[in-house]
């Protein structure tokens, strides 16, 4: 009970920063801006966002006779400001895509067939009522589980605690951001959230630690990092690769995968041992240095050399340059950090560093959020679940989001049935079997469900093992909660709004919650008919005229990103338990964790293996957009990058194909090598989300190798159940 | 009267693709083709100490464009402005400014089997608009004017900051495609990609100076032969053919 109290006051406040609650969906009406021209033809112009991954830029559909002609970056896009990455602009090919999911199926062959009858919306609709009444009856709603991704399924969410349960999960948490939310949260009182609020533009200094923006694309952080540069920015990369940003840094550092945490723990002594540290900001503002210059007595750059195999001088010279240019330095806190299942430590460590530097808060550095007030709806309250979340969120793992979830505990419950079982899967937006490893386990879980339904655009692997498919509309074609970005500089709010009506049987995720709730008696959870009426409630506190944002597609407000800009309404600084930047934290030393971030080797590869790393390529996102055919044409296979040297004994050729087969057995499907002096020998490096095993995905059908399907091995961590992803290893095998 | 230049910023520039997907949406470019691509020169250098940087390749609308001799029918043309158009109306598909450009600019488009490249965006600029890879591009690495506009940004870049074109001695013919970064990159993108020859030149030459005279030739021949055979039969009469 002790634990369950600080965790929830810990998590209220942790939130601040974070995306939208459940409890607010979104609407608005089509109100093109004034038609203009493409060519001989007159096309209307529709602003809305982007979804080819979830930065949500702005976006401007050129629309002509039901035919969106051209996607274009929306220049009023307080964000965005008309840029758009290859994916944004390849848009119309995900509309278009032949082999979307066109309307509602049953499954009539075995799972895993992939045979289905067409179905109607009225059959499907009921059908899943009647399911999830009887689910209700014989196990309790809490044995129905809801996997969403994205921002499409936000309604169905409330649909479904409405309904009474509470076991959710997407992989934004435990497979992606989550060691950064709590490790930021517990140093300073609240995490990041997404737009990540790093001040890459007015920096002096950037540090990136395995982040590899430039391959990893959200337009406005593109824009902000070359921005950044150009005015004189200096750039620190620490990766085991020489990626696109590390071709662009002063000082390129090389790690040893594995051993961030070393290099951070030298990199604090270095600032406080030569007294480099903003001293004035951290008597001030935090807590636990004596505690922490204590702890670091012995970690010195010869020592972190040792572990980390990156030359004393060099980490040296590194820690004087952000001291520096301190507080204008951006150590980017990364995204996806769910690497060695010590993450929430290193991330700790990060955030330990930034507080030293006194960049919380600091031009240049990381700035805060502000808050935007939205209307709400007066819905009833959602009934009290019995049992306690299956996931673990906040029991098994005592930090992890109750808003997020864990989607491995989910898994887990599915297939031990503890603590209690999981009966039905209800799979929207996210992709289970790409998204979270140990494919075999989540395969295994699937095998013990009485239903699944899957809702999505595209026919991925899993709707082999669904009962139901639900064929949902594009991002092009509905409207969904808009996005409130508190975590902008300036912060705003954004819709995202139809270009044409959903193509075939194709329905927008509101809708499908909306009818769902009528079947289901919950329809007081959803008490308004339009999506329009909705996002006039929504918006009616901020004072925005509904014809400008509709027409616009944003509306920014004054932000308050710097200390010296914060006002009392803005809440505490630092909503610790202390108030302060704790460097010490009494919440991990309460729950049985390191207070204080401690270096612990990992598991090294044996001879023959490589450690198997993975990041993203500029024009695919996640597993999301291999079948699109613009994307497709520009990249239809990862490669998998192996080191020179290593090729060499391995006596391997540049593009020869190749399997690779993971300290488990588990082979991969063939991929091209590419032989390469930018990654160290040790590890060998793919892009994520190809090797797709959908039949119906007829591009990206069996194209390159899936790096997921290799991660039969995972290591959790401890205190928010994160999957470390980086513990497996891999051998070449040549065909 | 302008002269339009385009300068690419490669300590910007992280090789998205978002200019080559942007102009592919904006021409309706068949997949597969591009009037702007993104070239990765691969790792160079030792490590630790390497080098990588991307080519970003379009149409250059050069000084001397070494497309437009070689074209028959005169759909390639330059305007005062510096830019390099193609009459879509006169193009008759045949290739050769293809093989001539030195830089790979162009390609035939299948669909409407005409040469195509990049041609600055010219209907859009006309519009006030700017290029579509431009007003795309995630690093603000693209900028677009006219070197004649001190003022511009490309002026800035080519005469202050030092923005480089690719060159090489034996192909010189004022790209005004510019490049901008740190040497080292430069270096390593001119190195890797450097223009050919003009194959196109070569074939112009074959056509003006071989094909063209042997083609009339054969149409003089062919005409003379019938008028020839004409008279002839005209004086011998048909009884000299047997059944």
């Amino acid at each position: 009970m002790r634990d369950k109290f600080t965790r929830r006051e810990f998590f209220r406040r942790s939130t601040v920063a974070g995306t939208l609650a459940t409890v607010s969906p979104s609407a608005g009406s089509a109100k093109p801006h004034p038609p203009g021209w493409r060519g001989d033809t007159r096309v209307a112009t529709i602003a809305t966002n982007c979804e080819m991954c979830f930065w949500r830029c702005g976006v401007l559909a050129e629309v002509a006779n039901g035919k969106v002609l051209k996607l274009e970056g929306n220049p009023d896009h307080p964000l965005t400001h008309g840029r758009l990455c290859a994916r944004g602009n390849a848009g119309p090919k995900l509309l278009y895509d032949p082999d979307r999911l066109k309307y509602p199926m049953l499954r009539v062959g075995e799972r895993g067939q992939g045979r289905f009858k067409r179905i109607s919306w009225d059959e499907a609709l009921d059908f899943l009522a009647e399911r999830l009444a009887e689910l209700k009856q014989k196990y309790g709603p809490e044995s129905v589980a809801i996997f969403p991704h994205g921002v499409a399924p936000a309604f169905f969410l409330t649909l479904m605690r409405a309904y009474g349960t509470h076991n959710m999960a997407e992989p934004a948490f435990a497979q992606c951001r989550g060691p950064r939310e709590v490790g930021y949260a517990l140093t300073f009182g609240q995490g990041l959230g997404s737009p990540e609020p790093v001040d890459l533009e007015e920096t002096k200094l950037m540090v990136l630690i395995g982040t590899h923006i430039g391959e990893n694309i959200f337009t406005s952080q593109i824009t902000a990092f070359a921005e950044g540069l150009s005015r004189g920015a200096k750039l620190i990369v620490v990766d085991p690769r020489f990626s696109t940003a590390a071709a662009k840094a002063d000082w390129w550092l090389p790690i040893r995968p594995g051993t961030d945490i070393a290099l951070l723990l030298a990199w604090m002594h270095v600032l406080i041992g030569e007294d480099l540290y903003d001293k004035e900001y951290i008597s001030k503002y935090a807590q636990g240095f004596t505690e922490l210059a204590a702890h670091l007595k012995e970690f010195t750059p010869e020592w972190a050399e040792a572990i980390t195999e990156l030359p004393a001088a060099k980490i040296r010279a590194t820690a004087r340059a952000m001291a520096a240019a301190k507080p204008a330095v951006a150590l980017h806190p990364g995204r996806h950090t769910t690497w060695y299942g010590n993450d929430t430590q290193r991330a700790r460590a990060m955030a330990i560093v930034t507080a030293l530097l006194g960049s919380w808060g600091r031009k240049g550095g990381i700035f805060l959020p502000t808050e935007i007030k939205t209307g709400k709806f007066a819905l009833p309250a959602f009934p009290q679940p019995k049992r306690e979340r299956a996931d673990g969120a906040g029991t098994r793992y005592p930090l992890a989001s109750e808003e997020q979830g864990v989607t491995n505990g989910l898994v887990d419950a599915t297939v031990t049935g503890q603590p209690y079982p999981i009966k039905a899967w209800i799979v929207y937006g996210q992709n289970v079997l790409e998204s979270i490893p140990q494919r075999p386990r989540t395969l295994e879980a699937i095998s013990k469900l009485d239903l699944m339904v899957v809702v999505d655009v595209l026919p991925m692997e899993q709707i082999y093992y669904a009962d139901l498919v639900l064929p949902e509309a594009t991002y092009l074609e509905r409207f969904d909660m808009p996005q409130i970005a508190q975590s902008a500089k300036q912060p705003y709010i954004a819709i995202r709004q139809p270009s044409i009506k959903p193509l075939y049987e194709s329905k927008p995720g509101w809708w499908i919650a909306q009818q769902m709730a009528h079947r289901m008696g919950l329809e007081a959870y959803f008490p308004w008919k339009t999506p329009e009426e909705y996002l006039e409630t929504l918006v009616r506190p901020l004072g925005v005229n509904m014809d400008v944002l509709l027409t616009k597609g944003a509306v920014a407000f004054p932000g308050r990103p710097y200390i010296s800009d914060r006002l009392p309404e803005d809440g505490p600084l630092f909503p610790t338990q202390s108030g302060k930047i704790e460097l010490y934290s009494p919440l991990l030393k309460q729950l049985g964790f390191d207070p204080l971030p401690r270096y612990t080797p990992i598991e090294e590869p044996p001879v023959g293996y490589f450690r198997l790393i993975y990041g993203r390529a500029p024009v695919h996102s996640f597993a999301r957009s291999q079948n699109n055919a613009w994307l497709d044409a520009l990249m239809d296979e990862n490669v998998a990058w192996i080191n020179e040297d290593a090729a060499r004994d391995l006596r391997l050729s540049e593009g020869q194909k190749v399997i690779l087969e993971n300290q488990d057995g588990v082979r991969s499907l063939p991929i091209r090598v590419s032989i390469t002096k930018g990654i160290r020998r040790d590890c060998l490096y793919m892009v994520h989300g190809f090797g797709h095993e959908s039949r119906r995905l007829r591009l990206a059908y069996h194209r390159g190798a899936s790096d997921t399907g290799l991660m039969t091995r995972v290591k959790v961590d401890p205190i928010m159940g994160g999957t470390g992803l980086r513990v497996n290893f891999v051998k070449v095998v040549t065909v | 009267m302008a002269r339009y230049a385009m300068v690419t910023d490669l300590r910007k520039c992280v090789g998205c693709q978002a200019c080559t997907v942007a102009c592919n949406s904006e021409w309706a470019v068949p997949t597969g083709f591009a009037r702007t691509h993104v070239h990765p020169t691969g790792v160079a250098g030792t490590f630790p100490h390497l080098v990588s940087s991307f080519y970003i390749a379009q149409c250059n609308h050069c000084d001397h464009p070494a497309c437009i001799e070689p074209c028959p029918t005169g759909a390639t043309y330059q305007s005062a402005d510096g830019i390099v158009h193609i009459d879509r109306d006169l193009c008759i598909g045949c290739g050769y400014c293809v093989e001539a450009c030195p830089y790979d600019a162009r390609y035939i488009n299948p669909v409407i089997k005409k040469a195509d490249k990049c041609d600055f965006c010219w209907p859009r600029v006309q519009k006030g608009l700017e290029p579509a890879c431009v007003l795309t591009c995630t690093a603000h690495a693209k900028f677009f004017g006219d070197l004649e506009d001190q003022n511009s940004d490309v002026f800035k870049m080519v005469y202050e900051q030092g923005a480089r074109r690719l060159e090489t001695s034996e192909v010189s013919i004022g790209p005004n495609v510019y490049y901008l970064g740190k040497k080292e990159d430069v270096d390593l993108v001119f190195a890797s990609f450097p223009p050919h020859r003009p194959r196109l030149l070569r074939a112009g030459e074959v056509w003006r100076r071989y094909l063209r005279p042997l083609v009339l030739g054969a149409i003089g021949a062919t005409f003379l032969g019938q008028a020839i055979a004409f008279f002839h039969q005209l004086r011998v009469g048909e009884d000299e053919f047997e059944e």
